[in-house]
């Protein structure tokens, strides 16, 4: 049983970086566009699409298809912010926290049947990153797993340098505090509202085609991980990347630890979908700013 | 001015009275489909146009309506109108319990919330299978023992004319005047006296009601449950229904969502590409009408003919 439980732990780590790279996505973008993207998890699954067809029609190898995935996503997210979120920016638009949940939730619903359609409704499997699997005395984890994990946190040291080590992150940071400041300092916000979305989007995308060899990929296959990403970022705190990284660990760990010890097996995996909900429902009553959330202001 | 409008309502009126008769069958179940969807749009503009709580849970309280009244009739033999009727008093109590606990969020936190609670009880209908029935269905016996569709549809067409009724009368009281000080500004509403908190509760609870009331009338209607029907892209269907018609107004969301579901069935021979289409003209509407398209139309017409004016404004 000790053996079975660390095992679960260690996929559950390995899952919970998975998260946190979405999550962070979703953080970046929550932090500098002031929304909610509903739309987050459908830009994953596209990723994880994305990948697939770039290994089997262009024929580049796994690793180098999650740059082009992340690439692609980056792309696809600068099309849909410049179509759809520049509203946002506009003084003369009504009500601009209902605008963003109405479109990015039409943008999902868009994109996941529009997926249906190209890719089918059958999950499809990309290639191994690496074949094979570690094993080490009685324990055993895929290289796939190994390499998601290393590929994660890769992901996201890179975010944190970029955020707090560029002058383009800086000048996020600066239009995530004030736009109107940061405009008198000479930063065109506009700019950086498509470089946030981009970014959000490239790091969805590249958990989309991480995960593509672990789980098979789907149309529907956004619809959970996005609750989960939403349970992690208002854990963490909105607008705090760190504070996503360590809630997603978390929730990666402690919800793999459910199903383990959940009583009944045949029922324990629909309810693991049901426990980052639950997470989420209590954190969003108890504690709405999260760990390291600024101030709990309502969205502009 | 005023004749022609009487004439006109009651030609609408024979029409819609005569509908089951020049319509086939398939049509016809069409047309309960789209008064159903009419119900639960009407009321989800309620809520999120009007009182500006944002939620993405409505669907939910659909499920809970279905499944409370459909279990309750197989479960325990209460007679069907009983069943609805429980199916209301449970969506109105639980609703009144997720608006109360929503009260701390607005905006997207709230939204979140909703979607968390609709996924939460949508789940647990697809894995109880004891009582439910799971992804399999619940059988639920039907309200009327004759094969023709002709008397759900009329009693369908009492229920919305019923509900959109109530609630056009509610949002031109009082209480409606309040709904949209609440969404516009609380702070400013709750300086005004508006008792905010009772409100937003109400709001929940009134919304609830009557997605209830559509969910048991659907329940009985089927014939079988899934948990399917409170799933997110229903919600995003209904929201796809209001939207397009008019999430501002009750009337327009109502057309919104008879025209939608008969465009849906046309559509049938476009197979999937049918949602993708519906996808692309909400995302159109959101972007470049926010108000649905029947508020710009009328806003046309009235600038054209001032003397429709009156009309629409009424």
């Amino acid at each position: 049983m000790a053996d079975y439980l660390l095992v679960q732990a260690l996929n559950g780590l390995v899952i919970g970086v998975i998260y946190a790279v979405i999550a962070a996505g979703l953080t970046v973008i929550f932090s500098i566009l002031r929304i909610v993207n509903f739309a987050h998890g459908e830009v994953y699954m596209m990723g994880g699409y994305f990948a697939y067809f770039a290994i089997k029609l262009l024929g580049i190898p796994p690793m180098g298809a999650v740059l082009v995935a992340m690439a692609l996503s980056l792309a696809l997210s600068v099309v849909v912010e410049r179509a759809f979120l520049t509203p946002l920016y506009s003084p003369t638009t009504e009500r601009k926290g209902d605008y963003g949940i109405l479109v990015t939730f039409g943008i999902s619903i868009f994109l996941r049947n529009i997926a249906l359609i190209i890719f089918g409704p059958y999950p499809l499997r990309p290639p191994s990153f690496i074949t094979g699997a570690l094993i080490a005395g009685g324990f055993v984890m895929t290289w796939d797993r190994v390499f998601d994990a290393a590929a994660g946190v890769l992901m996201l040291i890179a975010l944190l340098w970029f955020m707090h080590r560029t002058s383009w992150g800086e000048a996020l940071n600066a239009v995530s505090q004030s736009r109107e400041s940061a405009a008198i300092c000479g930063i065109n916000d506009q700019r950086f509202y498509m470089l946030a979305f981009g970014l959000g989007g490239a790091l969805a995308g590249g958990a989309g085609a991480l995960v593509g060899p672990i789980y098979s990929l789907s149309p529907s296959m956004g619809l959970i991980p996005d609750t989960q990403a939403f349970a992690i970022v208002i854990l963490g705190g909105m607008g705090s990347v760190a504070g996503s990284i360590l809630a997603g660990l978390l929730i990666g760990v402690s919800e793999s630890m459910f199903v383990a010890l959940f009583p009944d097996p045949s029922r324990s995996l629909t309810y693991a979908q049901a426990f980052s909900l639950l997470v989420l429902m209590v954190v969003l009553l108890v504690r709405p700013t999260g760990f390291f959330g600024r101030t709990h202001t309502a969205l502009e | 001015m005023r004749i022609p409008t009487l004439i006109a309502s009651l030609v609408l009126l024979a029409l819609a009275l005569a509908f089951p008769h020049l319509v086939n069958a398939y049509w016809l179940s069409v047309s309960i489909l789209a008064i159903f969807y009419a119900i639960i749009t009407a009321s989800w503009t309620l809520l999120v146009g009007y009182a500006g709580q944002f939620s993405f849970g409505h669907m939910a309280f659909v499920s809970l309506g279905a499944y409370t009244s459909g279990l309750l009739v197989t479960s325990f033999g209460v007679p069907i109108p009983l069943g609805m009727l429980a199916g209301i008093i449970v969506c109105a109590v639980v609703g009144s319990g997720v608006g109360y606990v929503g009260l701390r969020m607005r905006g997207p936190y709230l939204a979140l919330f909703t979607v968390a609670f609709s996924e939460v009880l949508r789940i647990i209908f697809v894995s109880e299978t004891e009582i439910t029935g799971g992804s399999g269905g619940l059988e639920v016996p039907p309200l009327f023992h004759i094969r023709s569709d002709i008397p759900y549809y009329y009693l369908g067409l009492i229920l919305l004319a019923a509900s959109l009724g109530a609630m056009v009368a509610l949002v031109s009281s009082r209480w409606g005047l309040f709904f949209r000080a609440i969404r516009e500004n609380e702070q400013a509403a709750a300086a005004a006296g508006v008792r905010v908190i009772r409100f937003r509760v109400l709001a929940f609870a009134i919304a609830s009601s009557f997605a209830g009331l559509a969910g048991g009338f659907y329940a009985h209607y089927v014939g079988i449950l899934t948990p399917d029907i409170g799933s997110v892209d229903q919600m995003g269907l209904v929201v796809a229904m209001a939207v397009i018609g008019g999430a501002e107004s009750l009337v327009a969301s109502v057309i919104g969502a008879l025209v939608l579901e008969v465009a849906i069935e046309a559509l049938r021979s476009y197979g999937e590409w049918r949602l993708v289409i519906f996808g692309a003209a909400l995302l159109l509407v959101i972007r470049f009408a926010r108000n649905g398209l029947l508020p710009l139309a009328w806003d046309r017409l009235a600038r054209a003919n001032p003397r429709l004016r009156r009309v629409f404004a009424g």
